[in-house]
């Protein structure tokens, strides 16, 4: 069953305050976080938070289109090295 | 940069006319056909490559110079690679993974952070997982213009300029 729409997005309160610390310094910093259950809010676009994975912290660049998800999904918590092969990266 | 950029292996043989199953590692897996004619590691033979049927986990696939199901079992594991020149060419800012694994990265006071041990992406863009001798753990850097404005395939350097609290 989905979250009731009357509480709002859950979100740890640090994660706000960290957040609204690094909006106001402008500083070009990852802010680390624990909470992977936090929901991504539009105050959050173009920041870049470095989310724990149980070992390091992921960074994660957050864009309008992550509005809504949580920051857990953007960092898994196992590791797979594929092949390279043709796979391309774009630098944005 | 290596030449030669790994695109595939053998699977195993796929019937008893000589016709193999073969796993592409392309993005889009049958991509491998266009990359024909492949080569094996120390590129001493060269296998043509059409592609037959899909089946689970790969494809079966008619190779040039495999005529039998024994010499389709002999060359199970062989892994297939392209030439680098094979791949097509990208825009700007589009580079493939194969170019940066392996490139140096420095900072932009020209000190060595690492060398670039992979590429990832988890669905928050592309990030350069970078190890360096003097790093306890790979460092995870995002690849975007802020953070790496300079790469520089032809001397194998990348110029990072990596946010506050990432090295």
């Amino acid at each position: 069953m989905s979250r009731s729409v009357w509480k709002g997005p859950f979100v740890d309160a640090y994660v706000l305050k960290k957040a609204e610390a690094a909006r106001e310094s402008s500083r070009n910093e990852v802010i680390k976080i624990w909470s992977r259950r936090s929901t991504i809010l539009p105050q959050f676009v173009g920041l870049t938070f470095g989310v724990y994975n149980g070992k390091k912290h992921i960074p994660v660049n957050v864009s309008e289109d992550m509005i809504g998800q949580k920051f857990g999904e953007y960092a898994p918590t196992r590791t797979y090295y594929g092949h390279a092969a043709d796979k391309k990266a774009k630098r944005k | 940069m290596s030449d030669l950029v790994c695109v595939g292996v053998v699977s195993g043989a796929f019937g008893v006319r000589g016709e193999v199953r073969i796993k592409s590692f392309c993005a889009n897996p049958e991509d491998i056909e266009s990359y024909s004619p492949l080569s094996n590691e120390d590129g001493s033979k060269s296998y043509p490559l059409v592609l037959t049927r899909q089946v689970k986990n790969g494809f079966t696939a008619i190779l040039g110079g495999i005529e039998t199901k024994e010499d389709a079992d002999a060359i199970k594991g062989v892994k297939l690679y392209a030439r680098r020149d094979q791949l097509p060419s990208l825009p700007d800012d589009e580079y493939y993974h194969s170019d940066l694994i392996g490139l140096e990265v420095f900072d932009t006071g020209g000190a060595l952070l690492g060398q670039v041990k992979d590429v990832m992406n988890h669905g928050a863009g592309d990030l350069l997982e970078i190890h360096g001798q003097g790093l306890k753990d790979t460092v995870l850097l995002p690849f975007t213009l802020e953070a790496v404005p300079t790469v520089d395939l032809g001397t194998g350097r990348i110029i990072a300029d990596p946010p506050d609290g990432l090295f």
